[in-house]
């Protein structure tokens, strides 16, 4: 049971359970509120019913012509809400409008390599790899395969403006582009 | 502008832009001895001044600039920047209004007109300018601007409450003469319903929001969605909220626990819509709830345990009826607990889930806790999580009886047991990756804490900090294991750990306002800023940057949220602004700096100077506390207190009125030691003060506010903190006459001010004319001086005091802090004791003003001081001396035999201790040695 309503910019008080974990990155406040006075409905938060946020998403509309698509830029649980299928949630919702109110083709992310278990839930959502991307993050200093952890996979899925499925490809694996060449 | 000059100006820009201020101002320099009158040379120059920190030049030269009028962009967004920078946001307005007339065909003008406006929130103005906007421009957008900053205007606290429904009304008429529909973009729509709602036309809104597009919005658009809601709540349409709701559960899987809460609620709603309901309404409630017990239990049963909605509804479901006295079986939600457990007992949420649902007695609790009981097993790790979540829920309904030492003892081993044990399934995880058995090292560190309160015995926090050490070690990101040990390690007197532990949490941007009262809380307690040590000085440099960021910025991102059009953000991040401008961490922060700072720097007239207007402004403000206290983890049993009430430090929280009441004491004793009144401060000062709050205290006189004790902020202080503010409000009633009068008068302070401000400028700056008599301070006064008083009872006792309370602290069993705690409170006293004695230190005055007898008090006052200082100094020296004791290491080792094969080493345990130890000689031996030296500087 989670409340999923819209992320605000007061939430910014709220969400230190989520962002003191290791994996969460905390942005100046500028990052935040340009989110959301650009893309406030790509946006949105899962809150406990005692009033403790669960989760978050944060997602854009960029690109041209049939590049025109939703992003999602940060996909954020708390440690202790993981495994309720709360991200599935706010992905789902996130193309939803991506879908509905901006009528972009797909929607696309980007996840290091390394993180197994990320690829393979988005997989599980329909997402593919499109292209990876060399060297799009700064190291995590884990020392094991550095350059994996560096490189992202650019995964995407289409939506119901896309019905040829022309925003994806089956060996995005192999299509490698450098960190330089992408927005 | 011609090609030429561009070229010439082009260097500054890009000088500017990369910060170097100087060699912009050289160019500027250059260009100005060519073209002496260009505004816009003048006013980047005053910018490059202004980033300099030259203030008085820039202020010099941007006047010139305004007063010319200046209506080309460039020279109006160099000018804005300066105004920004010097805080005069008004002027920002007033300049772009003066260029707006001159060119009334200018929509950029009028745009930055309107933007400056909404920046400081100035939203009367803001509506006026978009009206006008509107008008001259045809474009719906500025119609909506304005109707927002009608909106806004109606709910700012500045506003009278009677003129908030005129606004909205004003509000609803010019959205009806609008040219397209509201729905034609989201925000649009959620205005033209924010202003329905206000005014209650509730036909109007449901034609709205029933309508087809409306419909579509509200499936696309959480926030349109969230204010139908409100709406359909408002208008008491409850029932029909429910069916809608159950419908998107059932057709659409919605499972948003909004729905649920709608389907709960229209359950209820016959006997909760009446004060008194009737026995019809009884049945009617009845027979609601079996049908919607039979719904949940379907959704239940298809959702197994992908979503725990369906069980977690069926739960409060029974909750309310008992609550209603509808409840017909007494089992049903013991039944539906246990099952709840049996289902996601291994999900990490399910004690959280279950905690407001098991309040259960006799035989429910009897058999609840023998349910909980069998789950002892942690061989993997989806039992491992049933059993910490079965140990979190034993833990909570544990009654008093059961919260013996021995039983409170038996249990911290087992939970260090199954840690230890629990780690086996987390040995291979990389290091970014959390120990899956962390929560018992958290419940065992909770089961000592609790030991200690039982007790008093300190051992047991040693052993907290053991095993959350360890447990730390495991777990590097743990960040609940890391407050839970800053928490400890402040009350056994370790504060450079716990600001290690801080730092390694990782705090920034925003979280600095939420999270820096884990350290800076009282910091001045632990600095040794007397021995030039800036850590916690710093500190709070660092945690203030995020104030700064946010004067800077927000208000900005309101203006964007204007230009495109997301109405729905602007309250919130106007409230953002709000609650970071005028938070009380900020505050909280300053004082302690201000506390610091005295122990650290010279008093001189710069620092009683500034920091008195900076206090004042602080005074006047209402403030927010954002302080998040529910990171701080609490499982310990419902009827004790929670692990941060435990872990208070002198267990009291400092919160609004704590900063009222040292707030009080400070700005009179630097408004004594001042020259600056009122009139002076408001000649000098640069920059808009702040907006006055409507409910702040009335017609009250600062002098007034300033001498009021209420009791229930003085409750936030501990007994010393108390004693120092009636040691401080003592003194400067004493002393307070002799201030009055030799303080020069206005004339000559300014004058002075004056003076200084043409030596460092080469001419006389503006607004400031010097007085014609040309004072020199020595005005005689046409009163007589007062008469020279006893010094009080109080101010003679107190260093006395102090020194009793320290040995008796000392002989008795108190926490290191608390002893810390009185001789820092000490050695500020006589700090303060300087600030409210330097004007008398001159021979020259003390001569004038036949002070003779009265230094001659203060000197008996020093003495008491030093010599206080002197004894406390040599007690903690001794103190200190005994950390280094190697029998102290060896008893925080000697705690853990039993676990002697597991992974608390004694090699580990040594290292724990070493550190520790350590952590207690560094401050005692600090402060020590900072109250020796403050005592010495007394007596010389």
């Amino acid at each position: 049971m989670s409340v999923l309503r819209p992320f605000r910019a007061t939430d910014l008080f709220k969400f230190n359970n989520i962002n003191l974990d290791i994996w969460t990155e905390t942005y100046g406040i500028n990052f935040y509120l340009n989110y959301l006075a650009r893309w406030p409905d790509l946006c949105c938060a899962q809150e406990a019913p005692n009033g403790r946020v669960m989760g978050y998403i944060l997602g854009k509309a960029e690109g041209q012509n049939t590049e025109w698509h939703g992003h999602i830029t940060a996909l954020t649980v708390a440690p202790e809400y993981r495994r309720l299928g709360l991200a599935r949630k706010m992905i789902d919702l996130l193309e939803l409008v991506s879908d509905k109110t901006y009528r972009g083709y797909f929607v696309d992310l980007y996840v290091r390599c390394t993180n197994v278990v990320a690829t393979g839930m988005y997989e599980r959502l329909g997402y593919s790899v499109y292209r990876r991307v060399r060297e799009y993050y700064g190291s995590l200093g884990m020392g094991r395969a550095a350059k994996d952890e560096e490189d992202a996979f650019d995964m995407r899925k289409p939506l119901s403006r896309d019905p040829g499925r022309r925003s994806v490809r089956a060996n995005g694996r192999e299509f490698i582009v450098s960190a330089h060449d992408v927005p | 502008m011609s090609a030429t000059f561009d070229r010439q100006i082009r260097p500054i820009y890009d000088a500017i832009d990369t910060g170097s201020n100087k060699s912009a101002i050289v160019a500027c320099n250059k260009l100005l001895k060519k073209q002496p009158k260009n505004d816009l040379v003048k006013a980047l120059k005053a910018l490059a001044l202004v980033r300099s920190q030259k203030v008085e030049e820039s202020l010099y030269l941007c006047d010139e600039v305004l007063a010319s009028k200046p209506s080309d962009e460039a020279t109006l967004s160099a000018l804005s920047h300066v105004l920004r920078g010097l805080g005069r946001h008004l002027d920002i307005i007033t300049m772009y209004d003066s260029a707006w007339k001159q060119q009334p065909s200018n929509e950029d003008l009028g745009a930055q007109t309107f933007s400056a406006n909404a920046r400081t929130g100035n939203w009367k103005s803001a509506q006026q300018v978009a009206t006008k906007m509107h008008k001259l421009f045809k474009e719906e957008r500025y119609l909506y601007w304005s109707i927002f900053c009608a909106v806004l205007q109606a709910n700012d606290q500045t506003t009278q409450p009677a003129l908030r429904p005129v606004l909205y009304k004003l509000a609803h008429r010019l959205i009806s003469s609008a040219q397209t529909p509201s729905f034609f973009s989201a925000d649009r729509f959620y205005v033209h319903l924010t202003i329905l709602k206000e005014l209650e036309l509730w036909d109007d809104a449901t034609a709205l929001l029933s309508s087809e597009i409306g419909q579509s919005i509200c499936n696309t658009n959480l926030t349109i969605d969230e204010l139908r809601r409100e709406i359909w709540r408002a208008k008491g349409d409850v029932k029909e909220e429910g069916e809608r709701a159950q419908q998107r559960i059932r057709e659409k899987d919605d499972r948003n626990w909004l729905e649920f809460l709608s389907v709960l609620d229209a359950t209820f709603s016959d006997v909760t819509s009446t004060a008194e309901p009737s026995d019809e309404d009884k049945q009617a409630c009845r027979h609601h709830v079996s049908k919607t017990k039979e719904f949940l239990a379907q959704i239940a049963d298809k959702d197994g345990t992908q979503d725990r909605s369906g069980p977690l509804a069926l739960l409060e479901l029974e909750k309310r009826c008992v609550a209603h006295g509808l409840a017909t079986d007494p089992d049903a939600i013991y039944t539906l607990a246990e099952s709840y457990f049996e289902r996601f007992g291994d999900k990490a949420c399910c004690f959280e889930d279950l905690v407001p649902y098991i309040q259960f007695s006799g035989q429910h609790a009897t058999r609840w806790t023998s349910l909980l009981e069998k789950q002892t097993s942690v061989a993997n790790p989806e039992a491992l999580r049933r059993a910490i979540n079965a140990l979190k829920l034993l833990r909570y309904n544990l009654t008093q009886e059961l919260l013996t030492p021995e039983l409170e003892n038996a249990r911290a081993t087992q939970y260090v047991q199954y840690y230890l044990q629990g780690l086996a399934h987390g040995k291979n995880l990389p290091d970014t990756e959390l120990q899956p058995s962390d929560d018992l090292a958290v419940l065992a560190g909770h089961a000592y804490t609790n030991l200690w309160k039982l007790t008093g015995d300190l051992s047991y926090l040693h052993r907290a900090v053991a095993i959350l050490e360890l447990a730390s070690s495991k777990s590097k990101h743990s960040y609940v294991v890391r407050i839970m040990l800053i928490r400890i390690y402040h009350i056994l007197g370790a504060p450079s750990l716990a600001l290690e532990h801080y730092r390694l949490l990782n705090v920034k941007q925003v979280q600095t306002d939420t999270l820096s009262y884990l350290i800076l809380s009282r910091a001045s307690t632990f600095s040794l800023s007397s021995l030039g040590d800036l850590t916690y000085s710093s500190e709070c440099m660092e945690a203030s940057q995020i104030y700064l960021s946010n004067s800077t910025d927000t208000a900005e991102f309101v203006v964007r949220a204007f230009y495109a059009e997301k109405y729905s953000q602007i309250p919130d991040f106007v409230t953002l602004e709000d609650r970071l401008d005028n938070s009380l961490q900020r505050d909280l922060m300053k004082m302690e700096h201000v506390r610091m700072r005295l122990a650290h720097e010279p008093i001189s007239s710069d620092l009683v100077d500034m920091e008195l207007i900076e206090l004042k402004f602080i005074f006047d403000r209402i403030h927010h506390d954002n302080r998040d206290f529910t990171v701080i983890p609490n499982h310990q049993p419902r009827d004790v207190p929670s692990f941060q009430e435990q872990t208070a430090l002198f267990g009291k929280i400092p919160g609004s009125g704590w900063l009222a009441s040292f707030l009080r004491f400070y700005i009179k004793a630097f408004q004594q030691a001042s020259d600056l009144d009122d009139s002076v401060e408001d000649k000098l000062l640069i920059g808009d003060r702040p907006k006055p709050h409507v409910e702040s205290a009335g017609n009250m006189s600062l002098d007034d506010r300033l001498a009021q004790r209420p009791k229930a902020e003085l409750e936030e202080l501990t007994r010393d903190e108390q004693a120092l503010l009636e040691f401080s409000t003592a003194l400067s009633e004493w002393l307070g006459p002799h201030h009055d009068y030799i303080r020069p008068p206005p004339s000559a302070v300014l004058a002075e001010a004056a003076r200084q401000t043409e030596l460092k400028l080469g001419h006389q700056p503006k607004g400031l004319t010097l007085p014609e008599n040309g004072a020199n301070g020595d005005v005689k006064k046409d009163c007589d001086p007062p008469v020279v008083q006893d010094p009080p009872e109080i101010a003679l006792q107190f260093f006395d005091d102090m020194k009793e309370r320290f040995t008796t602290a000392l002989s008795g069993s108190v926490l290191l802090p608390e002893l810390l705690h009185i001789v820092t409170l000490t050695q500020e006293a006589s700090l303060i004791f300087t600030v409210e004695t330097t004007r008398f230190k001159p021979a020259a005055v003390v001569k004038t003003h036949k002070l003779g007898p009265l230094v001659q008090s203060f000197k008996e006052i020093r003495t008491k001081a030093s010599e206080a200082l002197e004894l406390m100094s040599t007690e903690l020296a001794k103190l200190a001396k005994a950390e280094k004791d190697a029998d102290r290491r060896t008893e925080f080792v000697g705690h853990w035999t039993k676990f002697e094969d597991s992974e608390i080493t004694t090699e580990f345990l040594a290292g724990v201790a070493k550190k520790f130890t350590d952590a207690r000689y560094q401050i005692l031996d600090g402060v020590s040695k900072g109250a020796a030296k403050v005592s010495k500087t007394l007596t010389s």
